[in-house]
């Protein structure tokens, strides 16, 4: 299964920082999502375009996941040579990421 | 009686559309609005257009703005927004010119001053950790350093009456963040109270309905919030305006941007926003619950405008069978002929993109019909820029069309921090 079919998702940016956050819509999947989506799994997904490291954080009420992924922007919107300076479209990587519910 | 306040989002970014927040604004259903106008890159933009023309550099959409907001501003409402950017001054002398001239004339104007750190970084020599350097290792192409200032002086200049608050680098959500603390009398130092702010301010900057998947329907409403003395947040948005306002959408809107969630840093508070939760209470009503905070770092995150040159990026077509090695060939070719230029290139990248663009229906030997190669190179002078652009006519090579070349200044920011101590903030009223 995609993460895309069983989550709500987003990126944002900050420098050259880039965060991707995931919800389970069913918050039945929140013990699946802890176990199946790691901070390995996401820098994976990612290859060459993080640089740096990925760091996992709960949001333990609301039952979601946010990434931090730095050095992943290519220096960051202002500097970077990308197509998508912002990573606005790294929302459409991450929904690709399988997930075994 | 418990004192309420409602208080809309205008506006969340640089550039955005003005129309939403005049629509929210004139529906009697807020008293306050707050307007996030700046973007990371924006202030050393804002910067830039400030040295070419000294009366420059503030939001450019301020006079459509309050043009548009007469008949709020008319009926006592209140706004605080970052629209000073670089120029604070000239932004308040505008806005104080349009007031008059809408008959508005007597309108107090608060602005905010003291978030422009370009002598205080220089003289802290601050850490670029980004770039791995300090400011004295890039003093010649420092433009410009702005610190993300708090709600202090926001609440500061409502307190003193003004009705139309103006400032440089105040940070997203502390626009909304003064005028709250303003309006029900909490103490800054409230900490968990600061933080309840902090999350209205922060999911009202980050709009409603902009997320992938969303089901948005048009005219996209801007969303508002009712909070009251005690405590109780309430976001919504008008009738009769798109973007689901749901508990899905509020979970996005908090994690937009936040690293992380038990730390989230502002200038007023270390927000607490890991144990967030929210309640559906009706069509586009949600509830939002549990923010705590503690008392701010005793640093102000800047970031720092550096010079970093120009981009030059070159664009070609290719079609048919074959277009992607093609284009792949073409790339290899651009390889060699800016290898004799390393010395003052110093990074080029690659992409192929495409799938339609040539032959509208009439391949049909199936995707892609077509692809695009894209060169893009960072130089740092504008000689250099030109030269590298006289290369790229050589994307005219494996028989592609359609060359585009671009140049265009880099202007890049990178983070810092600066102690508290080194950035004195004030705030004046003024009349129109």
């Amino acid at each position: 299964m995609k993460l895309w079919e069983v989550a709500d998702f987003s990126c944002g940016d900050k420098a050259d920082v880039a965060n991707l956050s995931a919800f389970p819509k069913d918050e039945a999947h929140w013990e699946a999502f802890k176990r199946e989506l790691t901070a390995d799994k996401v820098k994976a997904k990612f290859g060459s375009l993080v640089k740096g490291t990925v760091t996992r954080y709960e949001y333990t009420a609301s039952k979601g996941l946010n990434f931090v992924c730095t050095g992943a922007l290519d220096g960051g919107v202002s500097i970077s040579l990308r197509v998508d300076p912002h990573g606005k479209s790294y929302g459409d990587l991450f929904g690709d990421i399988d997930i075994d519910i | 009686m418990t004192r309420t306040i409602r208080i809309g989002s205008g506006g969340i970014g640089a550039g955005d559309r003005v129309e939403p927040g005049v629509t929210l604004a004139n529906s009697g259903f807020v008293d306050y609005m707050g307007y996030d106008c700046l973007a990371e890159r924006t202030l050393a933009l804002a910067q830039v257009r400030k040295v070419a023309d000294p009366s420059a550099g503030y939001d450019e959409r301020l006079p459509k703005i309050l043009q548009l907001m007469a008949g709020f501003i008319g009926s006592g409402g209140r706004i605080a927004g970052n629209f000073g950017a670089a120029n604070v001054d000239a932004a308040g002398s505008v806005t104080a010119d349009q007031l008059r001239s809408l008959g508005l004339g007597g309108t107090r104007i608060g602005l905010i001053h003291g978030d422009d750190v370009l002598d205080a970084v220089k003289a802290a020599d601050c850490e670029l950790p980004e770039r791995g350097c300090r400011i004295s290792d890039v003093s010649d192409r420092l433009i410009s350093a702005h610190a993300y200032i708090g709600a202090g002086p926001v609440a500061a200049c409502f307190d003193d009456g003004a009705q139309f608050v103006i400032g440089g680098r105040i940070a997203d959500p502390s626009v909304w963040v003064g005028a709250i603390c303003h309006a029900l009398g909490w103490p800054l130092d409230d900490w968990d109270r600061v933080a309840t702010a902090t999350l209205v301010g922060h999911l009202l900057e980050g709009g409603i309905g902009r997320r992938p998947g969303a089901d948005v329907s048009l005219p996209l409403g801007y969303p508002l919030a009712t909070v009251t003395e005690d405590g109780a947040v309430e976001i919504s948005k008008l009738p009769g305006t798109g973007g689901p306002l749901n508990v899905p959408m509020a979970k996005l809107s908090l994690a937009h941007e936040i690293h992380d969630p038990t730390r989230y840093l502002t200038p007023d508070v270390v927000a607490d926003v890991a144990g967030v939760w929210f309640e559906q209470r009706g069509d586009d009503r949600v509830r939002v619950h549990g923010a705590t905070g503690s008392a701010p770092t005793d640093t102000y995150r800047v970031l720092v405008g550096l010079d970093l040159g120009w981009k030059v990026v070159g664009e070609v077509s290719f079609g048919g069978p074959g277009c992607v090695e093609r284009a792949r060939r073409q790339a290899d070719e651009m390889r060699k002929l800016l290898a004799n230029y390393a010395d003052v290139v110093d990074e080029t990248r690659y992409d192929i993109h495409g799938v339609d663009a040539l032959f509208e229906d009439a391949y049909q030997g199936g995707y892609p019909a077509d692809c695009r190669l894209r060169v893009a190179s960072r130089v740092l002078t504008r000689d250099a820029a030109d030269e590298i652009a006289d290369v790229y006519w050589r994307l005219y090579g494996q028989g592609g069309g359609g060359v585009t070349r671009m140049i265009d200044r880099n202007i890049g920011v990178t983070p810092a921090l600066l102690p508290r101590n080194a950035v004195d903030i004030e705030h004046e009223v003024i009349s129109a």
